[in-house]
């Protein structure tokens, strides 16, 4: 302790303004004894200070430590008082060292040791550890003494260590860039995505991963980015594509975020390649594509071949028909008989072709939606079913109906045969009907309710497919198309067909039509 | 009225003639026939009467819409544009009951549409009002 203190026989002198950078602080006698208090304390606070601080003579000897420094490295401060600095370097850098030293006894300032250079300190027991040096040359009557100031960065280096391999383990392209677009970190994943080595990107300019085409576009987007950065995805629906070594290109998806430091703002890139998910949303797309086409052929299948057979099948009934009203009783038995069969079959395959005309119409022949007044279309229904109202003695009650987006002539057909099924599916009393219209979030739900004989719920799909009847030919009139069709209307018009009903009690069919206010996502 | 009306049927299917033929038949009234089998045999047909005299033209026409090399359709505009036979009443007969069809036919000048009903009572039934409507309602023009 007395040592030390024995340096402090002078006093620093404030340097004077403009003399700043190239200033060197002298040692001055104190003036008066008085000053051996300040003395004690500028021991004190070396002694004290949370840095190693050193300082050499010209020759490179140690003449000052403080406790920090022995803590840092290992020794007692006898062991090191006197020695040569070099003793704190690793051997790796000891003989470059004096050489550096001479250099900077040539140009003494208040520096940074080693700037961009990664510095160790070296233990007694020959470990190392990463340290940052400040030097300050200090004029002593003595002559020039430097004094450094050893910080410990371990544990910043291991922030710095823990940062980088998150950065090189991850799953996504990195690359950060300068305000000048220039490349100062990448990670295993960019070589990997682009094909090139890191030593080749860094220090480059970021449009060497940019496809020719957009690399004169993209110093301008960069400026403009500078302008006004924020955390978002690089060219918002756009497609972007990164550009390998080779040459070839590959879709990207780009996350932008600026990070802002000392040495200015950086931008970091994360880098997605979507190739795999393209191909896949290609595939789903042509697959869908196929799909409708598939349809499209199906139902066009459906049409001419149902308008096609119409032709020879009116042939086959009317001459088959003829035959019985001319022949009728002229031949045998038998033959009435089978002329019977040819002129019933006949008759049932004409229903089931114009069925099946009707089905397939609803998709080629169908009108665009517009909007309608479902309450008109009603009337009309109503109108055309009045005989058969009439002879079953069908009570109908209705609400005022609303607007609605529709074909009219197929939303005409859907009252038509849900109307017409509460009819002919009526129990003994007289068929009470009510045809009723609520608005939901999901749009209009129009109800039709009977009173009649119901079904057995597990029936409740079949009865929506195609040709699929619950009942005997000889019970119940009709093909079974009647709610297909309804059904495949209501889908054409984007909305769905339910039914409730108990047996015995009656049922009610309910689908959902869009209010006339509405817009289609695709029709 | 004694005198026999000429129906002529323009219509490639032997069936579908004969049964139309059937059912006019079996009406009240006398009646001659002549049957085109597609759209250029009717045309010749309907110039041949319209050389040799207008007695050989027929009074009605029934026409189909699909025939071959000739179609329905052309032989009314040839027919609509012949200062003779345009005032021959034409009266398409088909199993479309497309509206373009409809309108176009209407355009070029057809008297009248009628889709063939399905069925033979509907069939019968529309070949009587057809028959009763033009041959007992209307009047016809002059054969001059």
């Amino acid at each position: 302790m007395k040592r030390i203190s024995a340096w402090f026989d002078c006093c620093l002198k404030r340097p004077l303004a403009g003399a700043v950078g190239r200033w060197v602080p002298k040692w001055h006698g104190f003036a008066r004894s008085g000053d051996a208090q300040t003395e004690e304390l500028f021991r004190l606070a070396v002694e004290a200070a949370p840095n190693g601080i050193v300082m050499v003579d010209e020759r490179g000897r140690i003449v000052l430590v403080n406790a920090e420094t022995e803590r840092l490295f290992g020794y007692t401060r006898d062991e090191l008082l006197g020695r040569s600095v070099e003793i704190l370097v690793p051997s790796r850098f000891g003989e470059i060292h004096p050489s550096h030293r001479a250099h900077y006894q040539h140009e003494p300032e208040a520096r940074r040791m080693g700037a961009g250079r990664d510095l160790y300190g070296r233990r007694k027991d020959g470990s190392e550890f990463p340290v940052e040096i400040g030097l300050n040359p200090i004029q002593t009557r003595q002559g020039l003494r430097v004094m450094s100031v050893i910080v410990d960065i371990t544990e910043r280096k291991q922030a710095e260590e823990k940062f980088r391999l998150a950065v090189e383990a991850s799953p996504n392209g990195v690359v950060m860039v300068n305000e000048s677009g220039e490349i100062v970190l990448v990670n295993a994943e960019t070589e990997r995505l682009f094909g090139y080595d890191r030593s080749e990107l860094l220090g480059k300019s970021v449009e060497l991963l940019v496809p020719a085409r957009f690399r004169g576009g993209h110093p301008s987007h960069r400026g403009h980015y500078h302008h006004a950065p924020q955390a978002r995805r690089m060219g918002e629906g756009r497609d972007l594509y990164g550009r390998r070594k080779d040459g070839s290109e590959f879709p990207v998806e780009i996350g932008l975020n600026p990070i802002r430091m000392r040495e200015g703002m950086f931008v970091l890139s994360v880098i997605i390649d979507i190739s795999e998910r393209k191909r896949s949303e290609e595939s789903l797309a042509a697959q869908a594509r196929e799909l409708q086409r598939s349809n499209a052929e199906l139902e066009q299948f459906a049409y001419v071949a149902s308008h096609d057979l119409q032709e020879p099948l009116r042939m086959v009934a009317s001459y088959t028909e003829l035959l019985s009203q001319r022949y009728q009783g002229k031949l045998d038995e038998k033959a009435d008989k089978y002329i019977w069969y040819a002129v019933d079959g006949a008759r049932r395959m004409q229903v089931l072709v114009n069925d099946l005309l009707s089905y397939s119409r609803v998709g080629t022949q169908g009108k665009p939606l517009m909007p309608t007044d479902a309450g008109a279309v009603l009337d009309n229904v109503l109108v055309r079913l009045s005989k058969s109202i009439r002879e079953t003695g069908a009570n109908i009650e209705r609400d005022a109906l609303p607007q609605v987006l529709a074909d009219e002539i197929q939303l005409g057909q859907v009252f038509q045969n849900l109307i017409g099924n509460a009819i002919k599916f009526r129990s003994e009393r007289p068929p009470e009907i009510r045809v009723s219209a609520r608005l939901e979030k999901e749009g209009w739900i129009f109800s039709v309710s009977d009173n009649g004989i119901g079904m057995d719920l597990k029936y409740a799909d079949r009865i929506f497919q195609m040709f699929q009847r619950l009942h005997g030919m000889g019970e119940y009139s009709g093909s079974g198309i009647g709610l297909a069709l309804v059904k495949k209307i209501v889908e054409r018009h984007q909305g769905h067909v339910w039914v409730e009903s108990e047996q015995g009690k009656g049922s009610t069919f309910s689908f959902v039509l869009l209010p006339a206010t509405a817009s289609l996502e695709d029709a | 009225m004694t005198q026999s009306i000429h129906v002529m049927l323009v219509e490639d299917n032997p069936a579908d003639a004969d049964l139309t033929r059937e059912l006019l038949a079996s009406g009240k009234l006398q009646m001659t026939f002549t049957l085109a089998h597609d759209g250029v045999h009717a045309c010749e047909l309907l110039r041949a009467g319209g050389v040799h005299g207008s007695p050989l033209l027929p009074d009605l026409i029934l026409l189909d819409l699909n025939l071959p090399r000739m179609s329905g359709r052309e032989v009314l505009a040839e027919l609509k544009k012949d200062s003779l036979l345009k005032r021959i009443p034409v009266v398409m007969l088909t199993s479309s009951d497309a509206e373009r069809d409809v309108a176009e036919s209407y355009d070029l000048g057809a008297n009248c549409y009628v889709t063939k009903p399905l069925d033979l009572n509907g069939f019968h039934a529309v070949v009587h009002a057809v028959e009763n409507f033009w041959f007992s309602i209307v009047r016809l023009p002059p054969k001059s």
